[in-house]
């Protein structure tokens, strides 16, 4: 899995800001085609690089120079594990949509929605906070190394 | 309809969520854990003095922030000393302390009795204040 450098911390607030808005649309419109989307999206960005995100280049490219510069920096694992949450989540909804589990892809989605929101609002990695819980109860086979 | 729901469902269950970590953020709980039960590696950090040991992972985003602060307090306090313990694949450890999140700092006297915990970033004032009397 390749490494990613360290991020300026307002690049994944954004792109939190952005997939709140995503799934929240998912919710009112049950459009699953937009949440298989983002789940391709938060594989992409867990398992190949965080540089695939197209939200941290509108950051980059739109926001950041608008912007004081900052030299704090924010290690790439943790966000790269809560993308993994993400897909999870993600993935169980749009297969719930998609085939007719309408209830599990909603409840789904919203878990989704409220990891991104704690994310975007208040920076809080919820994935992340609860590694420890999730790496207790899961199966020895697929805990991360 | 019910995806209206969903989402104020959803919505409502961040806003309590974040209240309720916000509560719990560096709050200070005490407990007596006995030296004997004090896992090896954890044992290997204890100073003659008190030593705050911050439990980390690999994918915790606010230990960074919890060691820069605590470097800090220890670099500026007599008898305290800070030392960092990734415990990603470190599971016994964390199932023995009873910790669930990270970062947690266990305040550990140089017999490695355990004199607070903070969960979350600390905040600053309040834990020099609790670990005063356990101070020189």
């Amino acid at each position: 899995m390749p490494q990613d450098l360290p991020v300026d911390p307002r690049g994944p607030r954004f792109s939190a800001w952005m997939t709140t808005v995503i799934l929240a649309v998912v919710l009112l419109t049950g459009w699953w085609r937009l949440l298989a989307a983002q789940t391709v999206l938060f594989a992409m960005c867990a398992f190949i690089s965080l540089k695939l995100n197209p939200w941290g280049h509108v950051y980059r490219f739109a926001i950041q120079p608008r912007l004081a510069p900052t030299t704090e920096r924010e290690e790439a694992a943790p966000l790269r594990f809560a993308q993994g949450v993400g897909f999870v989540f993600a993935l169980v909804g749009t297969l719930g949509y998609a085939t007719g589990l309408t209830t599990l892809g909603q409840v789904a989605t919203g878990l989704a929605l409220v990891a991104a929101l704690l994310n975007a609002a208040v920076g809080l990695c919820l994935g992340c906070e609860m590694y420890l819980l999730l790496r207790r109860y899961a199966p020895a086979n697929a805990r991360p190394q | 309809m019910t995806g209206v729901w969903a989402l104020v469902g959803a919505l409502a269950v961040a806003g309590a969520l974040a209240v309720l970590l916000k509560v719990r953020e560096g709050r200070i709980s005490r407990r007596t854990t006995p030296s004997a039960d004090l896992p090896a590696p954890v044992r290997e950090l204890l100073t003659p003095g008190v030593t705050l040991v911050q439990l980390s992972t690999t994918f915790c985003a606010p230990c960074r922030h919890a060691k820069v602060l605590l470097r800090d307090l220890a670099d500026r306090t007599e008898g305290l000393t800070h030392a960092e313990l990734d415990v990603t694949n470190l599971p016994d450890v964390t199932t023995r302390l009873g910790i669930m999140r990270t970062p947690t700092t266990l305040a550990l006297a140089s017999d490695g009795t355990e004199i607070l915990r903070v969960g979350g970033v600390p905040k600053r004032d309040s834990l020099l204040d609790a670990l005063r009397p356990h101070l020189p």
